[in-house]
């Protein structure tokens, strides 16, 4: 068999539950699995070697997308029900388009927000449409402390966040958004729908007369994981979207950017990425911003 | 070791199991369906293995046996009725949809759940589909069209 042993298997119907079993083995023996679609990979490499998998996968509490102030989603919440979600428009549309992209269909029937955020893989979409959006990381402690991290103090780097060995994620959360704003994101890849050699995110926010009045704009692809990227906010904030605009904007991230060059891209090819993409992605959030 | 109870293709199965046991694992090994293939086995990336999980395409080397108890799974050998091909079945077979047939299993299963789903798909669309499922022999060309041949005799014969 390719997992080594598992001692224990509990699937805990309340988060309650789940840090109880969670706290009944020492620091990282046991580990939550969400939709598994990255950690099977490690379990079965022997990466990770869990003597506790915690599953996820029966707390109701954990999912579903929910409005009451801005919007919350459940760490349990799938890809395909992110992608699917027509209500996700304007400025968390890029939610949206990072999710309906994601590995495969296969992959996003199971995928889940919380486990992608608390993986934080290196090139993975979804911390970098987070952190673009301005979201907040809901944790609970096994003692029932609750803390609100924001992105980018949870996304320490690569596979590492600030959540505690004794918490959860329950939710991700942003704030009500004034205003019109739109976001989007697109990555490119060698194979479509593959992990990003570069994904630019980008979300704006209009006034009346449409012109841009706040600029968030966040890179994935790059070897030091999910990051914002706040050279062009100079060219965004004050235009409305004009072509030279966004050119402007994204040759500033682009020669500003750390990018590296790999067996994928050579650092020239990544900056030409960074223009093109993020010109075509702002576009398309001035487009969506809606009232 | 751990008993779970697991619905495959219609049928309950009551089995004690070590919960580092795969998905695939258990259908090839302890049931004996052996439709579902494993290629890729660590990255999960070549859709071989691709099961319904209550009615969704999943891969089932990416998800332990453990994980499926009380849910009901599909395999390619409950894609046929009475010893009767499903429709998809017969585009691929009347369409030549398969040269080694080792990814087919996966390909049929994710795409009876893409149908289900997308009734009138473009070729665009089920390309798009296909991303999660390598076919080394044939190119796609005659994949694609077998599944939108299937999409066409469904709604004919829909309602």
């Amino acid at each position: 068999m390719f997992p080594a042993h598992i001692e224990e298997y509990v699937r805990p119907t309340s988060v309650a539950d789940a840090l109880a079993a969670n706290a009944r083995y020492e620091d990282g023996e046991a580990m939550f699995i969400a939709g598994g679609q990255s950690l099977m990979q490690a379990i079965k490499s022997r990466m990770a070697r869990p003597r506790c998998l915690i599953d996820l996968q029966a707390i109701e509490a954990l999912k579903g997308i929910g409005f009451e102030q801005g919007l919350r989603i459940g760490a349990m919440t799938r890809y395909v029900e992110i992608a699917g979600d027509e209500r996700l428009r304007g400025a968390y549309a890029a939610l949206r388009d990072a999710a309906a992209h994601v590995g495969d269909r296969q992959v996003r029937n199971r995928g889940t927000i919380g486990g992608s955020c608390c993986w934080n893989y290196v090139a993975s979409c979804t911390p970098a449409v987070v952190l673009g959006l301005g979201g907040t990381f809901n944790l609970v402690a096994a003692s029932g402390a609750r803390r609100a991290v924001p992105a980018s103090e949870f996304l320490i780097g690569p596979l590492e966040t600030a959540r505690r060995p004794d918490e959860m994620l329950e939710s991700v959360a942003f704030a009500p958004v004034a205003g019109r704003a739109g976001s989007a994101y697109r990555k490119w890849g060698l194979l479509k729908d593959a992990l990003p050699v570069v994904g630019v995110c980008v979300q704006v926010t209009l006034d009346a007369a449409g012109v841009c009045t706040a600029a968030r704009v966040s890179l994935s692809g790059l070897s030091a994981g999910a990051q914002m990227a706040t050279a062009g906010d100079a060219a965004l904030v004050g235009s409305k979207g004009e072509p030279a605009a966004l050119e402007r904007a994204f040759a500033a991230i682009a020669d500003s950017a750390d990018v590296q060059a790999d067996k994928w891209a050579s650092e020239a090819y990544r900056q030409q990425l960074i223009r093109t993409l993020g010109a075509d992605v702002a576009a398309t959030a001035f487009a969506r911003a809606v009232v | 070791m751990q008993t779970v109870k697991i619905t495959v293709n219609g049928a309950l199965y009551e089995e004690t199991i070590p919960a580092r046991m795969l998905l695939v694992d258990f259908l090839r090994d302890r049931l004996a369906l052996t439709g579902t293939h494993v290629g890729c086995t660590h990255e999960g990336v070549c859709g071989a293995c691709t099961i319904h999980l209550d009615g969704e395409a999943v891969k089932s080397c990416m998800m332990l046996a453990v994980q499926a108890d009380g849910h009901a799974v599909t395999t390619v050998e409950g894609l046929a009725r009475n010893q009767e091909l499903s429709v998809l079945q017969k585009s691929f077979r009347e369409h030549h949809g398969l040269q080694c047939g080792f990814c087919t299993p996966g390909i049929l299963m994710n795409m009876t759940d893409f149908l289900a789903r997308h009734p009138n798909p473009s070729d665009e669309e089920i390309r798009q589909g296909l991303i999660g499922n390598l076919c080394r022999c044939t190119g796609y060309v005659h994949i694609v069209k077998a599944v939108r041949e299937a999409s066409k005799t469904l709604a004919s014969t829909a309602g």
